[in-house]
């Protein structure tokens, strides 16, 4: 009986974890062939690169990663520090009305980032952040998940350090800079990980806030291989796919191991 | 109660919700003196420290130290250090970084900051271990790093919050006898608190025995050991602590009085003695052995021999003791003769 689970247990294993890659494997075998050979699984079709090329001249490749890196880096630097400074608070500074002020943070999660499209579009506008990387950026800079996360984090930090450090004469942000920030590394860790994944395949609000190629992420520009006046040709978006989730990728690849440690560290699955 | 104490703690009181914390505490602490507060757990005694560490704020009551009023005044502006517990070490900085954190805080300079730290680390014993993060550590190091991260501070004024509790028993002796050192060799004033009644009375110049929040008896270990104040100090201090009778067993005495007894004050007596008790129990030290015995109204009963003696349980013996040597205690508990 117990082997029989065992081996149902991998057999379910194998087959998600195939279900799970086999678009990524089709975005390959679609990339590295004529559009006909793809969609038609010819397996002994001659291998090109050319549709790397023609998806690279397509369009400003280097003008929209640099966009996208600028994007995660703005979303990441402002979470960091709205999260940081907010999980504190939460976590360990008291106030009146703490408590429903958190509540008003956690009902946050239940609210999809779409259903605020409008609304944070014309935010945006009135800030004049309108078509810029900042604009892109911004309305995902207080987020609840990373408050809550940073909370919990913070709450886990023995009180006796925070007190040590106080009779040492640190400021209140000196401790939170100097104890409790480097004691949550693994969550930073963690949330970094889910925000830049997250913001970089982020497609929608780019879209709507960005207007000119100057600001475009790479998720965007992307969609003009996909636009059906030019006819969709599968093999060239599967390069172009390929080519804009590859740093992602690569990252993942040589950082998986402290990737799974720093989620298994910081508890959340 | 004299002025110009280093430490003075006026009439300080501290509630939570209406829940006794401590109550009507008053103390002097001289300058370079070794205070011990001392009860069983609850009592309030991590309580008075950490309102003069300053990370509890009293609801009355004033607190000076070193001529300045420190009442409502931050941990940092009070000028001491402290030890914790949990030793409170930085898990994420190696045991150099851990010494020199409150110096790098206060923008010592780097060169001081190295000496000061190797010198700590060479009075406590650490030298070599500089690189070591504390989970590498053993208990005992880490309690040291936590002593050479007080050290260092140069503060005159030193708290410790049951420092040794988490060290194994042969340890624990190892650094007792270490902090008395260094609090000798500083002339440190250190405020210590513990639940151990050997450690309090081997170590401090002075105990305060607390219990529910308030200060049962404050003197010299000797004076707690052999004038207590009332029968909650008899019964606490001292090892094995004094057995206490009934009025009612002993001839002279008022029915409503307890008359208090140390273990090396009786004797057996072969005949005629004053007391005829069962024994209960046997416990052999080495250099004396301590025979427990049992008396309906009696409690703690324990005799002191000397080496090594046996007696069965369950024998019945006889034991005398002399007037003088007794403490008696009226019916509330509190002390009503003295010993010459």
């Amino acid at each position: 009986m117990s082997r029989f689970t065992k081996s149902f247990d991998t057999i379910g294993a194998v087959l998600l974890a195939i279900i799970w890659i086999a678009p990524l494997l089709f975005a390959v075998w679609a990339a590295v062939h004529s559009t006909s050979d793809a969609v038609n699984f010819r397996l002994t079709s001659p291998w090109t690169m050319s549709n790397f090329q023609a998806a690279w001249d397509g369009a400003p490749w280097g003008k929209y990663f640099l966009n996208t890196f600028l994007l995660v880096t703005v979303v990441l630097i402002g979470q960091f520090i709205v999260t940081t400074l907010a999980g504190y608070a939460f976590a360990q500074v008291q106030f009146p009305g703490k408590d429903i002020a958190f509540l008003l943070v956690l009902l946050q999660l239940f609210i999809l980032p779409e259903v605020l499209i409008v609304e944070n579009y014309a935010m945006v506008s009135r800030l004049g952040l309108f078509d810029s990387i900042l604009g892109v950026g911004m309305p995902y800079m207080a987020s609840a998940f990373g408050i809550f996360l940073m909370r919990q984090a913070f709450k886990s930090v023995p009180i006796e350090l925070d007190e040590a450090a106080r009779i040492e004469g640190c400021s209140r942000l000196g401790i939170l800079l100097k104890v409790y920030v480097p004691l949550a590394k693994p969550t930073y860790l963690a949330y970094a990980l889910v925000s830049v994944s997250t913001h970089w395949n982020n497609f929608l609000w780019p879209l709507i806030v960005t207007n000119s190629p100057e600001t475009r992420p790479i998720t965007v520009g992307l969609s003009i291989f996909g636009a059906p006046e030019n006819g969709v040709d599968i093999s060239i978006i599967s390069a172009a796919t390929l080519m804009s989730v590859a740093p992602l990728l690569v990252a993942f690849l040589i950082f998986q191991r402290q990737f799974v440690q720093a989620f298994l560290r910081s508890g959340i699955k | 109660m004299s002025g110009n104490a280093f430490v003075t703690m006026k009439n300080i009181g501290k509630r939570w919700n209406g829940q006794l914390g401590v109550e009507g505490i008053t103390l002097d602490i001289e300058e370079g003196e070794f205070v011990a507060l001392l009860g069983p757990s609850g009592c309030g005694k991590s309580t008075t420290l950490r309102l003069l560490a300053g990370l509890e704020v009293p609801d009355e009551g004033q607190i000076i130290i070193d001529g300045i009023d420190v009442t409502g005044a931050s941990a940092a502006q009070r000028n001491l250090s402290m030890v914790f517990q949990s030793y409170a070490l930085f898990p994420h900085l190696s045991v150099a970084e851990n010494v020199m954190f409150g110096m790098k805080v206060r923008r010592v300079p780097k060169k001081e900051r190295l000496a000061k730290m190797h010198n700590a680390l060479d009075m406590t014993g650490l030298h070599g271990l500089e690189d070591r993060k504390p989970s590498a550590l053993s208990g005992g190091q880490r309690q040291r790093v936590a002593l050479a991260r007080a050290i260092v501070a140069g503060r005159k004024l030193c708290l410790m919050d049951e420092p040794l509790s988490n060290l194994d028993a042969k340890l624990r002796a190892a650094v007792r006898k270490d902090i008395k050192k260094l609090q000798k060799d500083l002339g440190m004033t250190i405020v210590y608190v513990t639940h151990d009644q050997t450690e309090a009375m081997s170590m401090a110049d002075k105990v305060v025995l607390m219990k529910d929040g308030l200060i049962e008896q404050t003197g010299t270990p000797e004076q707690l050991y052999s004038e207590p104040l009332n029968t909650f100090v008899a019964e606490f201090v001292g090892a094995p602590p004094m057995a206490l009778i009934k009025g009612t067993a002993l001839q002279g005495y008022a029915d409503d009085q307890t008359i208090g007894i140390r273990a090396e004050k009786m004797r057996l007596a072969p005949e005629g003695g004053r007391m005829a008790c069962t024994v209960t129990d046997c416990e052999f030290l080495g250099a004396e052995t301590f025979i427990g015995l049992a008396h309906e109204s009696a409690n703690g009963l324990t005799i002191k021999l000397d080496g090594k003696a046996h007696m069965e349980i369950g024998s019945k013996v006889e034991i005398t003791f002399e007037d003088k040597d007794l403490h008696v205690f009226g019916p509330t508990g509190k002390r009503m003769n003295n010993i010459t």
